[in-house]
């Protein structure tokens, strides 16, 4: 076992991650939520990299690469807080429908002029999928998420909630970096009593605390991604558990990045709420936290996961 | 990244499994599944010697000092493999992961000819003479004092916590060399033999009733004057090189361990009925997924290759795993109920859960404090500014 990523991955996400920081900064977050949520424009942005043909296989105009790929990329979508329905439709549905033999949409798919929003039955309400289900847009207490109510027809399969929430996890992952960067960066430069509020151990060990749950989460992340893409055994379970650490790390990373900024943590003012909002939304989606424990706990207790010094980490 | 092992690295799981069930259900089957560290220390010196004439010591080291120059895969296999087949933990873990990789790092040939075939062949038994009464989180405040005289190191002062000693041969001490000097400056890194008048032991009984460590008194003892890795005033420098050796591939048989105990507490659970409360099986998931992340936060600490950038992953390993089984501990107790208080015989001596629940407080303690990790994890993982410090 090796968590080690190659060159390539390495090179793609950082691509990604440069392109985001250099176009969807704050301000652009601020402008859409003045403006609208949308901007045809960061879409065909995405387009334009290849990302929404990530994953559509290379006979269907795509580039033909796999989940642990899509995540890594995932996660940058969540430290930039993108709003576009770039995951959902990308690395959601794409792979659900490329497993089913479902190829009709894929090409449109990679060319960007077709979004999808899949409706689960866990999933009371999804984002962005007005084509599909119109009815009342719903306010989420995300401003950048177009929530609509779908209806009661979503699907029940397992491997598509295993897509959901790996993907949601990924954002997570990215979201709580992102915020635990922010939180550190004010720490260094608010100073009260004389020095920076980052020298004092009542916040410093609540940001390491954060850092902790951030770098085990991502394993977890990449590792559920990896027998996800193989389908191997135990899948579900993987799933769950990045689902639940990468949820936990987030939610944890937001509370304490508000606290470090004091009552401008509490403002509209500060950017941060926006990443705060998206982990909260995201936190529900594909899953909470109870129902990801509770397949974990049924798999230890009830024995489909195998423990026992002979099974010891299958 | 690569989920799984190669078909040549499972070929070598089959030989150290087969080799280590022969052992264990041959002539050292009166050791198997011995968790307590201080049980049966002459056998277990013999079983350190079984290990090095199999070359099965120290894999890791290169082949010319006695080791199969093993790839990580294969370490990470044979410390599987050795607590899955109930080998009980080496009391050389010292020497062989400390120890010999500082020499081998910082060693001059004659010393690497001096200590490395003992302790390969499982016959030089290791200890560490790092903390004192004044200098524990602090590590850097150290008293011992040494100085040369007449060719030969003299050392006077107290190390405490120093575990296994009275069954080592060997310590290695950091002492304060320079008169005067404070801090990180003026320390020296010797290697003592504790068989010498200069030298006394005091076994400090742990609140598990235990005795693993102790309290070593220097009262002028001796040692030649190459017994010092690098040079005069290089201690601290070679003692932190040491600490990085520490996160080394043995906490992946840790875990091994720690995987036992917790298939120990699952199966008390579902026994007493405890595993039907809802509250319980969600503490019981929590822990199952932290043993995994313990173990993919080992793997990818030990994947990266650059050992001079200390990561993430290496920075935030062991409170993970510290806060991980002490929280098991106390889930064991609840688990447990009011059965856990009661000992089996009339000895003050625990089963592995109540032991897990007492044992566990130190690993919150013990190679640097949470409170510490969460310091060096600001300062140096998120470059937080330091904590004010006084005058040393």
């Amino acid at each position: 076992m090796d968590f080690r990523f190659t060159d390539d991955q390495l090179t793609l996400a950082e691509s990604v991650r440069d392109y985001l920081a250099g176009t969807h900064g704050p301000e652009v977050l601020r402008r859409l939520d003045s403006e609208g949520n949308r901007d045809p424009a960061i879409w065909q942005g995405l387009v334009d990299m290849g990302l929404t043909g990530l994953l559509v296989p290379e006979e269907h105009s795509g580039l033909g690469l796999g989940l642990v790929e899509a995540a890594l990329i995932a996660t940058e979508c969540g430290r930039a807080c993108l709003a576009e329905p770039l995951v959902d439709t990308a690395f959601v549905a794409v792979p659900w429908l490329v497993r089913r033999g479902e190829v009709a949409e894929l090409g449109a798919i990679a060319a960007g002029t077709r979004k999808v929003a899949l409706p689960h039955v866990l999933n009371p309400w999804v984002a962005d999928g007005a084509d599909e289900f119109p009815g009342q847009p719903l306010q989420s207490v995300d401003p950048l998420r177009n929530l609509v109510m779908f209806p009661a027809s979503g699907s029940a399969d397992p491997h598509l909630l295993d897509l959901g929430a790996l993907m949601s996890a990924a954002q997570l992952v990215g979201l709580a970096e992102a915020m635990l960067h922010q939180a550190t960066e004010y720490a260094k430069v608010r100073t009260q009593f004389g020095q920076p509020v980052g020298a004092f151990q009542g916040l410093k060990h609540q940001l390491a605390s954060c850092a902790v749950a951030v770098e085990f989460a991502k394993p977890a992340l990449w590792y559920a991604a990896g027998t996800l893409e193989c389908m191997s055994s135990n899948t579900s379970v993987h799933v769950s558990h990045a689902k639940v650490m990468a949820t936990d790390a987030a939610i944890q990373t937001a509370e304490t990045a508000i606290q470090v900024h004091g009552a401008m943590g509490y403002t509209y003012e500060v950017d941060l709420h926006f990443w705060m909002k998206r982990a909260w939304a995201l936190a529900g989606s594909w899953g909470d936290r109870a129902c990801h424990l509770k397949r974990i706990d049924q798999a230890v207790i009830g024995g489909t996961l195998p423990i026992g010094p002979e099974h010891t980490f299958a | 990244m690569k989920l799984g092992f190669s078909a040549a690295d499972e070929a070598f799981r089959q030989e150290c499994a087969d080799w280590l069930n022969a052992e264990m259900a041959g002539e050292f089957r009166d050791i198997k599944g011995i968790t307590k560290l201080t049980a049966s220390p002459e056998r277990r010196k013999e079983w350190e010697q079984r290990l090095g004439e199999a070359k099965w010591g120290c894999i890791g080291w290169p082949v010319e000092w006695g080791g199969r120059n093993a790839t990580l895969a294969q370490q990470v296999i044979f410390a599987e493999e050795y607590a899955r087949a109930g080998v009980p933990g080496r009391v050389n873990h010292i020497g062989v992961e400390l120890a010999g990789p500082t020499l081998l790092a910082f060693g001059t040939e004659e010393q690497k000819q001096r200590f490395l075939p003992g302790i390969a062949a499982g016959k030089t038994i290791f200890c560490q003479g790092f903390s004192e009464p004044g200098a524990g989180s602090d590590l850097a405040s150290v008293r011992t004092k040494g100085r040369l005289e007449n060719g030969e190191w003299v050392v006077n002062g107290q190390k405490i916590w120093t575990s296994l000693a009275h069954i080592s041969d060997w310590i290695f001490v950091v002492t304060r060399t320079e008169e005067g000097s404070k801090g990180p400056k003026g320390l020296t890194f010797l290697m003592m033999e504790i068989d010498q008048p200069g030298i006394e032991i005091r076994g400090i009984k742990q609140i598990n009733g235990d005795a693993e460590f102790n309290e070593t008194f220097f009262t002028d003892a001796r040692c030649p004057a190459d017994s010092l890795i690098g040079a005069v005033g290089d201690g601290w420098k070679i003692a932190m090189g040491l600490l990085a050796f520490e996160r080394g591939v043995s906490t992946l048989g840790q875990q091994m361990a720690f995987r036992n105990e917790l298939d120990e507490l699952i199966a008390a659970a579902k026994a007493n009925g405890a595993a039907n409360n809802p509250l319980i099986r969600q503490r019981l998931a929590k822990a199952e997924i932290g043993l995994r992340l313990m173990r993919y936060g080992a793997l990818r600490m030990l994947s990266n290759t650059d050992h001079s950038k200390i990561d993430g992953a290496a920075l935030t390993y062991k409170i993970q795993w510290a806060t991980w089984r002490r929280n098991l501990g106390e889930l064991a107790m609840d688990v447990l109920g009011q059965a856990g208080e009661v000992a089996e015989g009339s000895e003050y001596e625990w089963d592995t859960l109540p032991n897990l629940f007492l044992y566990s407080r130190a690993d919150t303690i013990y190679g640097g404090t949470n409170q510490i990790q969460r310091n060096l994890i600001a300062e140096r993982g998120l470059g937080l500014p330091r904590e004010p410090r006084g005058d040393v």
